[in-house]
Formats: structure tokens, C-alpha cells, sequence
């Protein structure tokens, strides 16, 4: 579904991602692991189209991605949920999912029907300026302005940075529900290590930039490496 | 008694003039963050286009605003292709700020040459068979061009209301303005959205300029005392607060005339500055803006 092969992404001269190829299975989960400054939320901006990769390509279902502007990405079918929410808080919760439904406006009140099937409380409050809703809140407004524009696969990036463990838990089981009601495809960024390769099929270590390991994310849970690097779990001593 | 109608009817026609000169500006700075200094040169173009249809074709100018407004929007998307979108390479809003500023005053001494070149550095205005008449309004006299212009103001400013907050373009625009980058990643082409945005505010000051070659007059060089006018408007207003660009208009209109029953009217454009710096130094996000926020 998504194929990324040798990509290099630079911020000015400083080189930011080197030759990262790596591909995600139609109505999978698959998770970016790595540290702080790894390079997982650069991918992630690359694939969504707000930096421009020097080399390599981005390939969803047969598009080429990588020269396309944000928006024509998010029409192909691509959307991101972007680190920090970045909602428009000034604008009600149901403009915030207007905004969403810019590149599916023919459909938008079938899906707006399904947003808040997911996330009730958003219709609750369709109202009421989003800067006022709870963190959690805000996650799931981000999510269902995202789910908007009828994505097939949706980019995670960071979900639970601010949130309260409980607010975390309830959004996994609504990114996990996406995933298995609705075969939506998701990759995911998140700091939470263990929660991000509980949740996936399939992850990917990238430390400085390289993709330094690869496998199924039950094995990658049970490594020893994962553990000690990432789950503070190493051996004693 | 009769005095403070008059000065106050006075007030409210000319704040609300003040409110149409600084709308398309405030548009621009609230949703680019461009400054754009030529758009007081854009309002007097827009006179100048209506001065053309009346004197060559004998169109009325209030007749003439789709036209004018149809011009304007076109010179709107000129100087948004061919000055201010190589801007947005910089990716900050201060950075945009300032070039803009330089690169806008370039446009303003090319446009008011330019006029000069057409239509010579006399002044001009339109003189119509109903232009000195006035209504008489609880003993006060308000002129029919003065009232033309106020529900001008109302229309123009209610219809951007409505085009903001009903309209798809208008939430785009408003998106745009709150978080560009998250606009674009929900589909928004923050791009087009831009460009109309800028012929709109063209547009608009095209009205404000009918609105003044019809009650008051133009000349090439005044443009820069309506860039003035709009940018302490829009301070009033706080910076992309478009829905509060008439109101601030209409306050500083009203408090500049009955400054006049104190002080001579020579000093209304020192009072209007005054206010400006005070407004900025006590409520720098504007009148309206909620405290705390």
C-alpha cells in the first residue's frame, strides 16, 4: 500500500533521514520505534508532504507522493493526525471536521455521522470552540478531523504526548477499533514504546536517521534490545 | 442637542468608511501575515476605475462597484502571483511581515506613478445629480452619499461575515489564518485559498475607493492617509479579527467627530494616532480581545 524506498529528507543542509525504505501492508499497524530526534516525526512529515525528500520515493498505491503538495496527499488518501493536535481552536468542533471534509465534501455528512459514532462526545460539544476541550478531547477532534477526508491510511504521529494514561488508553482502543472494524491502515509514531508495538503488526527501529531493525512487533516487543533501549527493561548491572 | 446628532451622524458615516478601507487590509495581515502598504494605493485605483466609468461611459459609480470590485479582485491576484506568494518561502510570520512590508512599498510607488501616468496628479471625484443632496434625520443632515456609503459598509462587512463563517472557503480561510500548516494537512490548499483571499481584499478596497471618489475625492498620493486609517483600524480590531474591523472603524469614526466639538478638526489625525498607540499599549490583541486570552 505504502512504499518508501531510499529516502533522504534535509532540514536546510543537515541531513535529517538517510535512504529509508520501508512499507506498509494494506489494513495493517505498523509502528516507527526510536528515540527522541530519531527521525520518526520527520518521516512522518515527509510522507504527509510538509518537507520534500531530496532522494527516494514515497509510493501509495501506485501514486508517487513525494512531489505532491500536502493537500493533494490528503485527497489521495493519505491524512496525518499531527503531533500536538494542532487543531484550530478559535473554530467549533464541527468546523474543525469541516475543515477535515475539505477533499470529501460530497460525503461529508455520511462521514460525519461515522466521527461521531466514534467519538460521541464530539457531537455532544460540536459547538463549543475546540481550544476549550480537555487534551484527550482535543486527541480525538484531531483524529475524527483526520478520519474527515476518508483517509485509507492515517499517520499517527505522537498521540499520546500530553495526555493522562486513561485518555491515552481509551484513544489506542479507538485506533485499534479503526483498525479491525474498519480495516483502516495506520502508521504510528509514539513515544509509549510498549503501547505503540502492542498495538501494530509490524515495527520499525530507526536510530539517527537509518532504519536499524525491522520484524514483527510481538518479536520486537520480546527483544532484548528493544527492552533495554527503549522499555528501560535492561539487565540488571 | 441637534449639534450631537450632527456630530455623531458625522461619526458613525465616516467610521463606517473606515471600516470598508481597512477590511481587505486586515484580511491580508489576519490570514498571510503579509503587510500590504500598496493597499491604500488599491483604493485609490478603485476610485480611479469608477472616475473612468462615470466620466467615459456615464455609469453611475454606485452602479459601477460589481465592476470595479471585478478589477480589483484581478490586480488582487496579480500582486498575490507575482509579489507576495514567492514570500512564503519564509517560514515565519515575522520574517513574511517584514518582507512584505519592503516588497509592498516597492508595488505602492509603481502603482501611484503609474496613476499619476494615467489619469494626471490632479484631484478627482464624481459629481452626481443627487452628490450635495441630504436627508434630514432628527434635524440633523446626512447626506445621500454619506448614507450610500454606510450601507455600503454593512452589506460589504455582513456579507464577509457570512462568507467566513457559512461559506467552505471562508472556514478554509479562517483555518489558514489559525494554523496553516495543519489546514494544508487537512486538505485545505492553503495556496488558492490565499490568492482568493487576496483578490477579495483587493475587492473591497476597490468599494471603499467608489465609496470616497463618491463623497469625497482622490489624488495619486493619497493613498498612504487611507493605509494609515486602516492600519489603526485594524489595531482597534486586533490583528486578524476581521468580524471587528466595522466596529473598530465605527468607534474611531465617532470618537475623532466629537473630538471636533473640543478641539479644532485639524487635530483628528493626531487623535487617531493617539489612540493607536494607546490601544497598542494597553490591549495590544485589540478592543475586542478577551483579557487572558
Amino acid at each position: 500500500m505504502l512504499e518508501i524506498s531510499n529516502l533522504d529528507v534535509y532540514y536546510g543542509d543537515l541531513q535529517a533521514l538517510w535512504g529509508i525504505s520501508l512499507s506498509v501492508e494494506d489494513g495493517s499497524v505498523v509502528t516507527l520505534v526510536g528515540s527522541n530526534g530519531a527521525g520518526k516525526s520527520t518521516l512522518m512529515q515527509a510522507i504527509a508532504g510538509l518537507l520534500t525528500p531530496k532522494a527516494g520515493s514515497i509510493t501509495f498505491d501506485g501514486l508517487r507522493l513525494d512531489r505532491l503538495p500536502a493537500h493533494r496527499i490528503v485527497k489521495s488518501g493519505v491524512c496525518m493526525v499531527p503531533e500536538g493536535r494542532r487543531l484550530f481552536p478559535r473554530m467549533t468542533i464541527l468546523e474543525n471536521l469541516e475543515v477535515g471534509a475539505s477533499t470529501a465534501r460530497k460525503a461529508r455528512q455520511e462521514t460525519l455521522g461515522w466521527v461521531y459514532e466514534v467519538f460521541p462526545i464530539l457531537e455532544a460539544r460540536s459547538r463549543q470552540q475546540a481550544g476549550t476541550l480537555s487534551g484527550g478531547e482535543q486527541q480525538m477532534l484531531a483524529i475524527g478531523r483526520a478520519l474527515m477526508s476518508r483517509p485509507k491510511l492515517l499517520l499517527v504521529d505522537e498521540m499520546s504526548l500530553g495526555l493522562s494514561p486513561l485518555a491515552t488508553q481509551s484513544i489506542a482502543q479507538v485506533i485499534k477499533g479503526l483498525n479491525e472494524s474498519r480495516r483502516l491502515t495506520i502508521l504510528l509514531v509514539e513515544q509509549d514504546v510498549q503501547l505503540a508495538l502492542s498495538l501494530a503488526n509490524k515495527g520499525y527501529v530507526i536510530e539517527n536517521g537509518r532504519i536499524v531493525g525491522q520484524g514483527d512487533a510481538k518479536d520486537l516487543l520480546c527483544s532484548e534490545e528493544i527492552k533495554e533501549a527503549y522499555l528501560g527493561m535492561g539487565k540488571a548491572g | 442637542m441637534h449639534a450631537l446628532i450632527q456630530t455623531l451622524l458625522i461619526g458613525i458615516v465616516v467610521g463606517a468608511l473606515y471600516g470598508v478601507v481597512a477590511l481587505g487590509f486586515g484580511l491580508i495581515v489576519g490570514v498571510m501575515k503579509f503587510v500590504n502598504i500598496a493597499h491604500g494605493s488599491f483604493i485609490i485605483i478603485g476610485g480611479y476605475v469608477a472616475f473612468w466609468l462615470f466620466t467615459l461611459l456615464d455609469i453611475d459609480p454606485y452602479l459601477s462597484i460589481p465592476l470595479v470590485m471585478c478589477a480589483m479582485f484581478v490586480l488582487g491576484l496579480l500582486l498575490y502571483q507575482l509579489v507576495l506568494s514567492p514570500l512564503l518561502k519564509y517560514p515565519r510570520a515575522e520574517m513574511r511581515l517584514d518582507k512584505s512590508l519592503l516588497v509592498t512599498f516597492g508595488v505602492t510607488w509603481i502603482l501611484d506613478n503609474a496613476v499619476t501616468l494615467l489619469w494626471t496628479p490632479d484631484t478627482r471625484s464624481i459629481v452626481t445629480s443627487y452628490s450635495g443632496s441630504t436627508l434630514d434625520f432628527f434635524g440633523a443632515k446626512l447626506g445621500v452619499t454619506g448614507l450610500a456609503g454606510l450601507i455600503l459598509a454593512v452589506l460589504v462587512a455582513l456579507v464577509m461575515h457570512l462568507l467566513l463563517t457559512r461559506t467552505y472557503f471562508g472556514k478554509h480561510v479562517r483555518a489558514a489564518t489559525e494554523d496553516a500548516g495543519a489546514a494544508a494537512l487537512s486538505g485545505v490548499n492553503v495556496q488558492r485559498t490565499y490568492l482568493v483571499s487576496c483578490g477579495i481584499a483587493a475587492a473591497m478596497a476597490g468599494v471603499a475607493g467608489v465609496v470616497i471618489v463618491s463623497s469625497y475625492s482622490i489624488a495619486p498620493s493619497g493613498g498612504l492617509n487611507w493605509l494609515l486609517t486602516a492600519m489603526v483600524v485594524m489595531v482597534l480590531a486586533g490583528e486578524g479579527n476581521v468580524t471587528y474591523i466595522l466596529p473598530a472603524g465605527l468607534i474611531l469614526g465617532i470618537v475623532q467627530s466629537i473630538s471636533t466639538l473640543f478641539v479644532s478638526s485639524s487635530y483628528q489625525q493626531p487623535i487617531a494616532l493617539i489612540i493607536f498607540i494607546l490601544v497598542l499599549m494597553f490591549r495590544p490583541n485589540g478592543l475586542f480581545a478577551r483579557v487572558g486570552r
